[in-house]
């Protein structure tokens, strides 16, 4: 057993600041210092964000028109314009279509992509990596590729099956409604694949081995185990996971502009081309209207991401 | 009589000793050509000529912004010119070049953002968009109408504004019939070369048996800007409709007659068209006919001259050309019921207002319009560009080659976009919009004929304000 001596007084853990108590200085408290460190973010915020979104409201309710000096506060009648604008209602049609048939097979695929890449084999480090390659190239990029692979004169599927003899005449990938918009799905699909795989794929790493040894130990099957064990524990992250593809999917306008510029006779048009095509003719307020038509859609869907998140706290 | 607004603005020069640029600037604001400024420049005490001998020389600089050329060898000459130009000025010359569709985005963001390129090549209509933003070129684009023997019909309608010009007309892209003799003789037409179809229903006869030697008609109807409208408007009119009346808001478009031209596309769209085309832009067709896949098409000469070049061992193509030139010939557009009809719109060139350069850019644009400048620079494009005015239209450019003959000629029966009004910020929008062409792509899409119409007559009805 030490002794210590009378005289040595234990030191504080801490240095003791030179600081009268109830006098501290304002960065040492938690609050203010939490605000100094969101001053750079809020600004960014503001000035990137809120300032463009206000304006963007602002313009939807003027007649501006780009490269005009003048223009004039006229209410809501862009927003009347579009609820009778028949190419607007097929718009809203479209993103909805595109928007969910895409997302769930992004997430099938995705899901059954990360269960067999959390297995461990052969390369496996440097497969997960080349996955992420539909994600990391620039959008503009691979949808000139898929406009290649689509093209109605030259695209190597037309010509494979051709050559094959299965096809007289080339495919018409992008000329037909229900193939350019099944065309654009298929390039969405393949592009978003790997944002869920990768997400889910750090989900399933986090799951315990020890329950699944336990549940295999209690005689569970595999697809038990999959579905006691692993969905539960990656359900958050499928959630959040699902939110921001649809979140993304509707704001999306690269890909299809590069395809189809919203074509054909309108049939793929989604809330960003349209907008885009609106701007065609400088009528800046009405883009405008077009583009924050979108906003409540993503509202929603931001509301059911925030809930979802807060849910899980 | 003199100009009240010259002798004010020649008045605040004077007395406020105003730089050459303010009193560009100022002149702009008062509405004054270039040429109305000219002599104030040249009177005032701060003009260049008296300041230069004191003056360190300095480089101005002068970036032209134009739409991407099908003719690599215009694209090239337009650059040496320019940077020529620059040389022997002293200002620093820098061309760009973008696609067709990019070339209005990147002018809206440079109008809105009052920066960007000093030149400008603006198509049909768009003066009317951007004119507040495009310096007054009266006296510039006049001379140069006069100096080739007076614009045609179609370019005023198409280039100025409400007869205001805002930049200097220089033709157009033109569009004819590009056709395979080889593949029509074998389909029965005899002597190709002189008996191409004079209708649109002798045409689709010819290309019914076509498509049944896998060698269709193809026409490009996608949301693109040249070739889709190209066809499109024509058809419209030669079967007896518009976009709207004389009045400007009477909509002209749903006509029975229309409606019967329409029936009439549709049958041939599935008979004698290659059903792909609903999704070609401007440069699909082009592969299509070089890839051996159709056999007629609208097109500007360039399939024809890309043809050519590919036959030189000179192609600028990332595919391979399987048509040889001797084999194509071109021919006017068919006629419908109503006759015969073309769809232009001219190109011109415009200085920006809000460019600090303007001084600079006015004066390239009257050096490029020059006579030495400006034929070469058309001659490089081999006739692609068709003429604005009636002065060079015998050049050997248009007459040397017979095959090419059909492109000038058809500014004898061309009509401009938003007829029987001139191409205004309302036939801007119906065509940024795609009315008329998608018409037809959902005509022949559903196979509804009267509704394709009907729901494009009321999109023009609400655009026109009828």
């Amino acid at each position: 057993m030490s002794v210590v001596p009378a005289s040595v007084k234990p030191k504080p853990a801490v240095a003791a600041l030179d600081v009268p108590r109830g006098r501290s200085r304002w960065w040492d408290r938690e609050a203010p210092l939490a605000y100094l460190f969101m001053v750079p973010g809020a600004l960014l915020l503001i000035l990137f964000m809120a300032y463009p979104f206000g304006l963007g409201i602002y313009l939807s309710l003027t007649d501006k028109m780009v490269g005009f000096a003048d223009f004039d506060f006229i209410g809501l009648e862009n927003y009347q314009y579009l609820l009778r604008d028949r190419v607007f209602h097929q718009t809203v049609v479209n993103t909805f279509v595109y928007g969910f048939v895409t997302v769930p097979f992004k997430l099938v695929l995705g899901l059954g992509l990360a269960l067999v890449l959390n297995q461990r084999f052969r390369l496996s480090s440097a497969i997960r990596a080349g996955l992420l390659l539909p994600w990391i190239v620039p959008t503009a990029i691979s949808s000139l590729a898929w406009l290649m692979l689509f093209d109605p004169v030259l695209s190597p599927i037309s010509w494979v099956l051709r050559e094959w003899g299965l096809i007289t005449q080339n495919v018409n990938f992008l000329g037909d409604r229900v193939n350019a918009m099944a065309s654009l799905c298929l390039a969405n699909v393949w592009r978003g694949i790997p944002f869920f795989a990768i997400s889910i794929l750090a989900g399933l790493q986090a799951v315990p081995q020890e329950l699944h040894e336990a549940a295999a130990l209690d005689g569970a099957s595999s697809w038990q185990r999959f579905r006691s064990v692993t969905l539960p524990t990656i359900r958050t992250i499928v959630v959040i996971a699902t939110l921001f593809s649809i979140i993304w999917t509707f704001a999306d306008f690269q890909l299809i502009y590069v395809l189809t510029k919203g074509g054909p006779a309108n049939g793929t048009h989604v809330f960003g081309t349209y907008a885009y095509q609106t701007m065609g003719y400088s009528a800046l307020g009405q883009a405008a209207s077009v583009a924050l038509s979108m906003f409540p859609f993503l509202a929603i869907f931001a509301a059911l991401l925030l809930r979802q998140l807060r849910s899980e706290d | 009589m003199t100009d009240p607004r010259v002798t004010r603005l020649l008045d605040e020069a004077t007395k406020l000793r105003l730089s050459r640029r303010s009193i560009l600037r100022r002149g702009t604001a008062l509405g004054l050509s270039a040429a109305a400024v000219s002599p104030i420049l040249a009177a005032t005490g701060k003009a260049a000529p008296a300041r230069a001998p004191f003056s360190i020389r300095q480089e101005r600089s002068l970036n032209i912004l134009q739409a991407t050329y099908f003719v690599p060898e215009g694209q090239e000459a337009f650059t040496r010119l320019a940077t020529d130009w620059g040389g022997q000025n002293n200002v620093s010359v820098t061309t760009d070049y973008v696609a067709w569709p990019d070339l209005q985005p990147r002018i809206a963001a440079a109008v809105e953002g009052g920066a960007g390129a000093d030149v400008i090549e603006m198509w049909d209509t768009w003066p009317y968009l951007y004119q507040e933003n495009m310096v007054p070129v009266q006296e510039l684009a006049e001379t140069v109408g006069e100096r080739y023997g007076g614009y045609y019909e179609w370019v005023p309608l198409t280039a100025a504004v409400d007869g205001q010009w805002y930049s200097v007309p220089h033709g157009s892209s033109s569009v004819a019939y590009a056709y395979r003799i080889s593949l029509l003789e074998e389909a029965g037409l005899a002597d190709p070369k002189n008996n191409f179809p004079k209708t649109y229903e002798e045409l689709f006869a010819v290309g019914k048996t076509l498509k049944e030697m896998g060698k269709p008609l193809g026409q490009a109807l996608g949301q693109s800007l040249g070739d889709p409208p190209a066809f499109a408007y024509a058809y419209m009119w030669s079967y007896g409709a518009m976009e709207r009346e004389e009045d400007g808001t009477t909509i002209a478009f749903n006509k029975p007659e229309f409606v019967e031209g329409m029936n009439t596309f549709i049958q041939a769209w599935g008979d004698a068209y290659d059903e792909t085309g609903l999704s070609w832009d401007d440069g699909a067709n082009n592969r299509a006919f070089l890839s051996d896949q159709i056999s007629a098409t609208i097109n500007g000469s360039s399939i024809y001259l890309a043809a050519q070049g590919a036959a030189e061992g000179a192609s600028t193509l990332d595919y391979e050309v399987q048509v040889d030139p001797a084999d194509i010939w071109h021919a006017a557009y068919p006629a419908g019921p109503a006759g015969q009809f073309c769809q232009l719109g001219s190109r011109s060139h415009a200085a920006m207002s809000y460019s600090a350069n303007q001084e600079a850019a006015v004066e390239f644009l009257d050096h490029f319009y020059q006579e030495d400048v400006f034929i070469p620079w058309l001659e490089a494009q081999k006739g692609y560009l068709i003429p604005m005015a009636p002065g060079y239209a015998e050049n050997e450019m248009y007459t040397g080659d017979p095959t090419l003959a059909p492109y000038p000629a058809v500014s004898s029966y061309a009509r401009n976009k938003g007829y029987a009004g001139p191409a205004d910020q309302k036939a801007a929008e119906a065509s940024a919009r795609y009315i008329v062409v998608n018409a037809f792509a959902q005509a022949v899409q559903n196979g509804d004929a009267q509704a394709a119409i009907e729901q494009a007559a009321s999109q023009l009805e609400r655009v026109y304000g009828g």
